[in-house]
């Protein structure tokens, strides 16, 4: 079974709710998917947008420390007691030491983490930290190189002793140069956490190979930071400024490189990340939130679903098993449901429906008490046509002999009883070959074959009636014999002919009836009977018509009554 | 210009010589002397200046002064002395003292003239605070009397900028 014929032959309650659940369902998805698409694209925007500010911040900030670090090197340079210190290196009792110790105190006063002093040429004297490389020449060493040539401040990105160092080079004039001061503020963690904590994004400051400061915490910065061979990937990237999505220690990070400019073997980078999943975690809340909502209204949509199915269905079922009733038969059934709407007018036609049946059953009942059920069912039907028709019909006569005798004999009521009695099984007889008792005749029945209801075999089907009607009345006689009554003699004369059928008479009394000659001559071969003393006799025109089951007897040809010439009748004696 | 001499012994007073501070600059820009020369160092403004020098021929200093209150100061080694202000750090001169009284400045434009030398043959040096050359290799020989000879030195020069304190610290370098 397909899911369209399973769809067919679904109750309309199911129906119902499954296209209300199907709706809310839809509405449900497509707000969550809208959501997530809207929500999610606009997430991404701010968080680009975030990394490219925090570049730009980044950016300036280094500038601006770069700046501040020139200033301070230039105020300390100018310093005449430092100048003073300075240039007792030329003397002859220069003492290290004491250098080395004002040194420190510059740099703790200015809030240096490195400060490096260098003769004229650039030896140097004091390097604070960096003990080692005391007596060094820093003329080759960016940017202290810069300064030495020209004889200004300059500053640069390098490398001391593995950390990373904004550094600024400035001679001490004396007034000729007498030194130069190095001062340095590192890139380290520290420095990248402060740039996270004003940024809010992580910050890394690597290199191909290298890692050298980072915001992340040092446990997760292997899983955080990529590895060289995604670096490679994203350092290619960073001309677009369109940042890459990496999936790092399971959480994607939107990242994006910017260049900084620094004296090391390989371009110095700045990877300033941000947690796209986080990014995008006021969506996850907001979609759980229209999930719990919609689920809710989606449990609401089914209740209501199925109140509402249960309110349209349950009186339609209610229709349903009263229109079962009324198939069975039940005319007497009526919908209970009272409502307003449709249904309620549904229920309303309905019952007014049935009601019109019952009525008509009851005038087909009525009807059939005093002419056949076929009459009433036809003239009901309208399959009797008001003006009339010429139909070839077969016409019975039934008639009781000695009923006089009779009607002294017996008192009133047991009369009544015995004809009605011997009626109920001439009609029985007549209507079981689907003829019609057209009319009582006091002790007799007029019966019609072929109208209404039209049987081409019509002669046979009265033969038979006559015949049924006979073996009905042996039964009957039989218990008259045991009562000890007079049992019952008839007559039952058939002819067949043309007649005109049609309803007849006036208007509030109309009745379907035959008229023509073949009636007259059927009342007249049935009053032959008395005559050659048979039961069942027949016209020629019958006999003509029969089969040769029908066991005929005698033939006679005799006069009637408005005939001129006499008319062939037969004895039917009975079936093989 | 000056005659490469030995260093001579200076007998009697010393003699003097000015560095005058005038609108806040050094006057003269450049001070040759005899070594065993006085300078004074008198402030003609009307705000104290803070004469000093690290250089290794002569460190000294004369803490904010005005006028002529400031001791003259005895330059008794051959070299080149780079003085300056404390408190105005683009006032700075050169003084630069010479194994010999016999020097000369030029002018503007480059010309000189040298007097007052017995007769006799000399060895020339020219000297420039920028000069590429070093000092002794700008040494040319003269011999006086020789009807006023006329010399001609030619000097490249760097640009002018601060410079290591000892490169200049000889004047033969």
């Amino acid at each position: 079974m397909g899911p369209i014929d399973w769809w067919a032959r679904s109750r309309l309650r199911t129906k119902i709710f499954l296209a209300f659940s199907a709706l809310v369902l839809a509405v449900l998805i497509a707000t969550l998917g809208f959501t997530q698409l809207v929500v999610s694209r606009e997430a991404q925007r701010t968080l680009n947008r975030e990394l490219l500010t925090t570049g730009q911040l980044f950016d300036g900030l280094l500038v601006e420390r770069a700046a501040r670090l020139r200033t301070n090197s230039i105020l300390l340079a100018s310093d005449f007691a430092l100048k003073r210190v300075i240039a007792t290196h030329f003397e002859a009792n220069y003492d290290p030491a004491t250098l080395a110790s004002a040194a420190l105190s510059y740099k703790s006063r200015i809030g240096a983490e490195l400060l490096w002093i260098t003769d004229e040429t650039a030896v140097l004297l004091v390097t604070l930290p960096g003990g080692s490389h005391g007596g060094q020449s820093l003329a080759g060493f960016s940017p202290v190189k810069q300064a030495l040539e020209t004889g200004k401040a300059a500053a640069a990105i390098a490398e001391i002793d593995g950390v990373l160092f904004q550094l600024v080079a400035v001679p001490v004039f004396g007034p000729d140069v007498i030194g130069f001061l190095l001062l340095g503020q590192a890139i380290d963690d520290a420095f990248a956490a402060r740039l996270r904590q004003a940024a809010g994004l992580n910050i890394t400051f690597l290199t191909q190979d290298r890692v050298f400061a980072s915001s992340w915490p040092a446990q997760s910065r292997d899983r955080l930071v990529p590895a060289p061979a995604a670096r490679a990937q994203l350092l290619r990237s960073q001309g677009a400024q369109q940042p890459l999505l990496l999936t790092l220690g399971g959480e994607r990070f939107l990242s994006l490189v910017f260049p900084i400019d620094a004296r090391l073997s390989q371009p110095l980078h700045a990877l300033v990340q941000g947690s796209y999943d986080r990014a995008l975690a006021p969506l996850r809340a907001l979609q759980w939130r229209i999930l719990i909502i919609g689920s809710g209204a989606l449990l609401a949509a089914l209740l209501i679903g199925i109140g509402l199915a249960g309110g349209i269905t349950s009186p339609v079922q209610t229709l349903v098993a009263g229109m079962r009733e009324v198939l069975r038969g039940n005319l007497r059934y009526r919908s209970s449901i009272e409502r307003h709407d449709e249904l309620g007018f549904l229920a309303r036609s309905f019952n007014d429906m049935v009601g019109g049946l019952e009525e008509r059953e009851h005038i087909k009942d009525t009807f059939g008490r005093f002419v056949s059920r076929d009459v009433a069912e036809a003239v009901l039907s309208g399959r009797v046509p008001l003006e009339g028709e010429r139909r070839d019909v077969t016409i019975l006569f039934q008639d009781i002999r000695g009923f006089t005798a009779l009607s002294e004999a017996l008192d009133p009521a047991a009369l009544l009883k015995l004809l009605n009695r011997f009626f109920t099984e001439v009609v029985a007889a007549v209507e079981a070959e689907g003829g019609v008792v057209k009319q009582f005749l006091g002790d007799g029945v007029m019966a019609l074959f072929g109208a209404p209801q039209a049987y081409t075999d019509h002669p046979e089907r009265a033969v038979r009636a006559a015949l049924g009607i006979v073996n009905r009345l042996a039964g009957l006689n039989r218990e008259l014999e045991q009562q000890g009554l007079a049992t019952l003699q008839i007559g039952v004369g058939i002819h067949t002919g043309a007649v005109v059928a049609g309803l007849i008479g006036p208007d509030n009394r109309v009745e379907y009836g035959v008229v023509g000659d073949p009636v007259n001559l059927a009342n007249r071969v049935e009053s032959l009977t008395k005559e050659v003393r048979a039961t069942v006799l027949v016209s020629r025109e019958i006999s003509a018509r029969l089969g040769p089951r029908f066991v005929l007897g005698r033939t006679a040809m005799l006069p009637v009554k408005g005939k001129k010439q006499p008319i062939e009748v037969v004895e039917v004696l009975g079936l093989d | 210009m000056f005659v490469d001499a030995p260093e001579s012994t200076i007998t009697g007073p010393p003699p003097t010589a000015t560095m005058d501070q005038i609108n806040k600059t050094f006057v003269p820009n450049v001070l040759p002397i005899a070594v065993g020369t006085e300078v004074r160092f008198p402030n003609r403004d009307q705000i104290s200046h803070h004469v000093y020098s690290f250089s290794r021929t002569k460190t000294f200093e004369l803490p904010l002064y005005k006028g002529e209150s400031a001791p003259p100061v005895l330059f008794d080694k051959t070299g080149v002395v780079k003085i300056g202000c404390n408190i105005h750090d683009w006032m700075s001169a050169v003084i630069l003292v010479l194994p010999t009284p016999h020097f000369a400045m030029t002018d503007a434009d480059g010309r000189f003239t040298l007097t007052g030398l017995p007769p006799g043959t000399y060895t020339l040096l020219a000297w420039h605070e920028q000069s590429r050359e070093k000092t002794a290799d700008t040494a040319q020989r003269v011999e006086v009397p020789a009807n006023n000879p006329e010399l001609t030195f030619h000097l490249t020069l760097a640009e002018a900028r601060s410079r290591p304190a000892t490169r200049g610290s000889r004047w033969d370098q």
